[in-house]
């Protein structure tokens, strides 16, 4: 504040300069002081008085103040205070105890200054690129400078930053912006930014806005949270409402889903505070906003889809039954249920099942319906009711003819109370609210349906005792007669008109009465006052449907006379202009815009949406049929059948186009089961190669391991499909091994069996005859005999282990010679031919799977020879392994045996010595074998 | 419903090409010969499977005529991919192929993944553009490149599918970095994490999003 000071101050001795004086000085200062702190005291100066005195600053100082902004840009400090000098120029702020004129001029400066300010494009580009920096003093200002630009000139400045490249993206980077207040005020940016700019709203959106805007709205705590979710659900509303685009986006997004918690708050009851009010508001309208009736029906079908499958309309049910729910949060809630069920079959199925948790359990159509007749009710509640009451029936016929079932004599239940009874009691009560919306809501339950129409026509009445009953159309022309309020009349009228059109019975029921007919006359013949105008004009149109569709079958009643009548009693020009008043009163436009009821109050609920659409349709035939003399009539008549020819030729092409439809959807799926077929057939055809490539590869690897085997006889040492040929070699050697040992052991044998005969006969001759001795050479004899026959066992093996190996090598050399060379590449080359051939004609999959499926069979069997030839190889492995090993147990029984002998021996000897015989010593014997083995390896090793 | 991976795409090309009929012929399998001209930016997705992971494909069709732009060009940044679209019996839509490429070079990210499309391959007759100067203008650009028609849906699938099977590469091979949603992907919501996975993660270390 120094240089304020300096420049306030200093003159205190002179005459007090005046505001402009000073704000020159400074916007001179600001211009052309070369030190940064100077300017910098300049324009905090200017900040200050820039709301005294707004006028003066903002002539003088904008230029000023912008070259600030254009070329200070590294002194953040500055920067905000030229950014908030500029805001105080261009806002309005609202004061409250400002007056109107005050305000109005306010409006005015700030409309002036924007004006200047946004003259050159470049400078809300300068903004923005303000915007980037993160520094707190200038991005603050910065979106609040935009945000009131914005607000004063929305569509200029739109505009502007609309072609500024990445200039909506920058805006989006604020919602990121962890200070909160930036946040904040960078939603109201936003708001402002998307008003009536589809274009902006779908960059926006495209920058995931709805992402980003979902997320704060649940951290804040949704519906309990506070401005900030009412200014998101705001911003959301600016980008969804009329931008189908967006809506489809935000559908796509499964961003509906995420609507569905916000419901959550059923009979919690934790409170209803005024933000929390607002908040809902808001998240219904946005439900609303999806599935209005204005969209196209398509997008309005599948988002109702959603919300039914992802538990929304369930949530929506339950704050409609809950209790303690405010009126208007109910009222809204049940307008948003209405267009989520509109026209669709699924939900409004569902909604007919909704029961209120009451004792007994009601259907929720009949506890809205008792709101709808009950005068004590507000009346947007009761508007909201019958809407939803219109929207349950709209597009249903199912629901249709289960509203009526209930005033039918057959189905009627005495025991509980009905939609039908409900309905019979609002259109006879007192209240003419309740007449008219039950007379709208019964003719809802006949729109477009014959069937109901006549089935309606059963309907009697019990009316007081003693009398006979009369029918439910009787009643209703009785009531008319008796001429009640306007509102009860018209409502009564349109639902005899929507009754009775189309259906030629029901307008000979109408006419059988004999008061009908005179009573419409009358009424469209008089001149009655302003308020009577719009009865008149429905009068009209009922007579005229009477005309219209006509079948004479009554004689007093047929076209002709009902025209003769209108001719003699009304004038026909007159009847043509009454018929005209429907049409021209002034709230019928109002009703035909959309379905919604809305009456800005009571007495202005007249005209029912539906029947905007009756009356354009009809008014022009019953005009022609009014004016068309007899024979025109005639004529008509045959033009009428060439007509219902011409009818009878379109249905037929209707029902072709159905059927084809039909078939095209069929089609579709067809093809769409095909594609999934035909990916998941080329994934088996690709596994399936892979696979036999993997076989080839393998089989390729066997027979060259086959191949060497053969060759090499012996000395293959690879892996072939898990057998070990080196195996077969060790087998090989062992076998030889034990040859040896055999052979070596029958030399042994053989002496020892020399040894025992020199045994003996030195016994024979030496000893006399001992008892012992006799035995003993019994034994010998014996294990003699024992030895022979094993041998005998063990040459008997050898031959058969012989035969083995002679069949394995003749195995191993078929299965070589089986799967011989040329002949198996042709197989090979052929197969993968067609393999190609096959994958290049992917239409005519069905028979290419088939053939390849033959291909591979083909290839696996062959794997198969193959790996039977492996598993025979294995088997004789087997064998012959089991042979070695009982071989080799046969060898050590054999070696216990020679064991045994030998200490038999050395016992003999050893009784041989005792008997005083002579024999060689043990060790003598003993060395002499063991020398005897030494040759006899010396011998095998030179062999 | 679930998805893996979600992709922006953007279809570009002078006006008439048949960019609209593409993605309608994409999203709604039909043709439409008598289309509205696209006003600013239509949207429209599907889901598709690359890998045997769903992918879904958000799209927006943008409008051809100059007057649009500067709004086509708000959402060359956001995309990961771009069909570059021109009418092969029209050789002005191929000539200004060179423009389209500068601006969508100049605005987007630097891997967006761009498909140049010669649609109407159907009308081989009325053709003035060669398939093998598609080729070309692709192979001296980087980009990929394919003849379609969006009457008779043929390539049209392939087209969408291959872009998005370029994407999901370059995300393979860690060009992209997915946890920028401005680059037009996002991981779906199934998709495991691989930091909260970890076990002994430390809490706290998330605000720094930086690891030892
Ligand atoms: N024969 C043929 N006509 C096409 C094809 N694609 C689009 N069209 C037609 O070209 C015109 C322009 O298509 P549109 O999609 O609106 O072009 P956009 O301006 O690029 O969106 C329309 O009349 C289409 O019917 C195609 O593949 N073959
Ligand atoms: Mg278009």
């Amino acid at each position: 504040m120094n240089f304020f000071r300096g420049v306030m101050g200093g003159q205190a001795a002179g005459p007090q300069p005046s505001g402009a004086e000073t704000i020159q000085k400074l916007c001179d200062r600001v211009a052309s002081s070369t030190l940064l702190e100077d300017r910098r005291d300049a324009v905090r100066a200017l900040k200050s008085l820039s709301k005294k005195y707004r006028m003066e600053v903002g002539t003088q100082a904008m230029e000023h103040l912008i070259n600030i902004l254009q070329t200070d840009r590294s002194d953040s400090e500055i920067l905000g205070y030229a950014l908030d000098t500029l805001y105080n120029l261009i806002c309005n702020d609202e004061e409250e105890e400002q007056d109107e004129a005050m305000q109005k001029q306010s409006d005015d400066l700030g409309a002036q200054f924007t004006e200047q300010f946004i003259q050159d494009p470049e400078h809300i580009t300068l903004i923005l690129s303000l915007l980037e920096e993160f520094d707190f003093h200038v991005r603050w200002p910065g979106v609040k400078l935009l945000t009131a630009l914005l607000k004063n000139q929305g569509v200029q400045v739109q505009g502007i930053i609309l072609v500024s490249p990445m200039g909506v993206s920058r805006l989006m980077d604020l919602l990121a912006d962890s200070r909160e207040v930036i946040r904040n005020d960078g939603l109201l940016l936003l708001q402002q930014l998307t008003k009536s700019n589809a274009a902006i709203q779908k960059i926006v959106a495209f920058e995931s806005a709805f992402e980003r805007l979902l997320d704060i709205i649940t951290e804040e705590g949704s519906s309990d949270g506070g401005i900030v979710v009412e200014d998101c659900l705001l911003l959301l509303l600016n980008l969804l409402k009329n931008n189908s685009s967006n809506q489809n986006f935000f559908k796509e997004g499964s961003y509906i889903q995420r609507m569905k918690p916000w419901f959550e708050v059923g009979d919690d009851n934790s409170g209803w505070s005024a933000q929390k009010v607002t908040n809902l508001h808001l998240m219904l309208q946005l439900v609303r906003v999806m599935v209005s009736p204005v969209n196209s029906p398509g997008a309005s079908a599948s988002c109702q889809k959603s919300m039914y499958q992802c538990g929304l309309l369930q949530q929506l049910c339950t704050i409609l039954m809950a209790t303690g729910v405010p009126a208007d949060i109910l009222t809204e809630t049940i307008n948003t249920v209405s267009e989520v069920i509109r026209g669709s079959q699924v939900n409004q199925d569902y909604f007919a099942s909704v029961n209120a948790p009451s004792n007994p359990p009601r259907p929720a159509i009949v506890v809205l319906l008792m709101s709808m007749v009950n005068e004590r009710q507000p009346f947007v509640l009761r508007c909201a009711v019958l809407y939803c009451f219109q929207c349950f029936l709209y597009k249903n016929q199912k629901g249709q003819g289960e509203i009526v079932a209930t005033l039918l004599p057959s189905t009627i239940d005495a025991n509980s109370i009905s939609a039908g009874q409900l309905l019979c009691g609002g259109l006879f009560s007192a209240d003419s609210l309740s007449n008219w919306c039950a007379s709208v809501a019964l003719a809802h339950a006949l729109q477009d349906n014959l069937t109901q129409k006549e089935q309606l026509l059963r309907v009697q009445l019990a009316t007081s005792l003693g009398k006979p009953p009369v029918s439910l159309l009787q009643q209703c022309t009785n009531i008319l007669s008796q001429g009640s309020k306007v509102q009860t009349r018209v409502g009564l009228l349109m639902l005899l008109c929507t009754w009775i059109n189309n259906c030629p019975i029901a307008v000979t029921h109408f006419l059988h009465n004999q008061e009908n007919v005179p009573f419409l006359t009358a009424q469209i013949s008089e001149n009655l006052g302003e308020d009577e105008r719009l009865v008149q004009g429905l009068c009209a149109l009922l007579l005229g449907i009477c005309i219209f569709y006509n079948d004479n079958s009554l004689e007093n009643y047929t076209k002709e006379k009902l025209k003769q009548l209108i001719e003699k009693r009304i004038g026909k020009e007159n009847f043509v202009e009454k018929l005209g008043f429907i049409t021209k009163h002034e709230l019928y436009s109002r009703a035909a815009q959309k379905p919604q009821p809305v009456f800005p109050s009571p007495e202005q609920m007249l005209f029912d949406h539906e029947f905007t659409k009756l009356v354009k349709e009809l008014e022009g035939v019953i005009t022609k049929a009014v004016h068309k003399s007899s024979e025109d009539e005639k004529k008509e008549e045959e033009v009428k059948k060439t007509l219902e020819q011409h009818d009878n030729i379109v249905t037929q092409y209707k029902e072709l186009i159905r059927e084809q439809d039909a078939q095209i959807q069929e089609l579709k799926e067809q093809v769409a089961t095909m594609t999934a077929q035909s990916e998941q057939m080329q994934t088996t055809v690709t596994q399936q190669l892979s696979q036999i490539q993997q076989h080839k590869d393998q089989y390729n690897i066997l027979k060259l391991k086959l191949g060497k085997d053969n060759q090499s006889n012996s000395q293959a040492d690879s892996q072939v499909n898990g057998l070990q040929t080196e195996e077969l070699t060790q087998l090989r050697e062992e076998v030889e091994e034990l040859r040896q040992q055999h052979t070596l052991l029958q030399t042994q044998l053989g002496d020892k069996d020399a040894l025992i005969n020199t045994l003996q006969s030195e016994t024979a001759e030496g000893s006399a005859a001992a008892s012992d001795n006799t035995e003993l050479l019994k034994e010998l004899e014996a294990l003699r005999s024992q030895v022979q026959s094993q041998s005998v066992e063990i040459d008997q093996m050898k031959t058969e282990r012989q035969e083995l190996l002679r069949k394995a090598e003749a195995v191993s050399s078929e299965a070589v010679s089986s799967s011989d060379g040329s002949l198996d590449a042709a197989k090979m080359a052929e197969v993968e031919s067609r393999l190609a051939a096959q994958t290049s004609e992917t239409e005519r999959l069905k028979e290419e799977s088939k053939s390849l499926l033959e291909s591979r069979a083909e290839l696996e069997q062959q794997l198969a020879t193959a790996t039977s030839t492996v598993a025979i190889l294995q088997t004789e492995k087997a064998k012959l392994q089991t042979e070695v090993q009982e071989s080799k147990k046969e060898q050590d029984d054999l070696l216990m045996l020679l064991a045994d002998q030998d200490q038999k021996i050395s016992g003999l000897k050893q009784r041989l010595k005792a008997l005083g015989e002579t024999v060689d010593d043990e060790d003598d014997l003993d060395t002499r074998d063991q020398t005897d083995e030494d040759e006899e390896d010396e011998d095998e090793d030179e062999d | 419903m679930a998805y893996a991976y979600l992709f922006k795409y953007i279809i570009i090309g002078d006006t008439g090409v048949g960019k609209s009929c593409l993605l309608l012929q994409f999203t709604d399998k039909r043709f439409q010969p008598v289309h509205d001209l696209t006003i600013g930016v239509e949207f429209g997705a599907r889901m598709i499977t690359i890998d045997g992971k769903q992918i879904k494909l958000q799209i927006w069709d943008t409008a051809g005529q100059e007057s649009f732009r500067s709004i086509t060009r708000s959402y060359y940044r956001g995309a990961a991919g771009a069909l570059l679209v021109y009418d092969i019996t029209r050789r002005d839509t191929f000539n200004h192929l060179t423009t389209w490429l500068e601006d969508a070079r100049q605005h987007s990210n630097s891997n967006m993944v761009i498909m140049l499309i010669g649609n109407k391959s159907d009308l081989e007759s009325r053709r003035e553009v060669k398939k093998e100067e598609g080729e070309a203008f692709a192979r001296e650009h980087g980009l990929i490149f394919m003849e379609t028609s969006a009457k008779t849906a043929s390539n049209v699938e392939e087209a969408f599918i291959n872009t998005a099977k370029e994407i999901y590469e370059k995300i393979q091979e860690g060009v992209f970095d997915i946890n920028n949603e401005a680059n037009g992907i996002k991981i779906g919501p199934q998709h495991p994490t691989t930091n909260s996975t970890l076990p002994g993660n430390q809490g706290g270390q998330q605000a720094g999003g930086g690891c030892c």
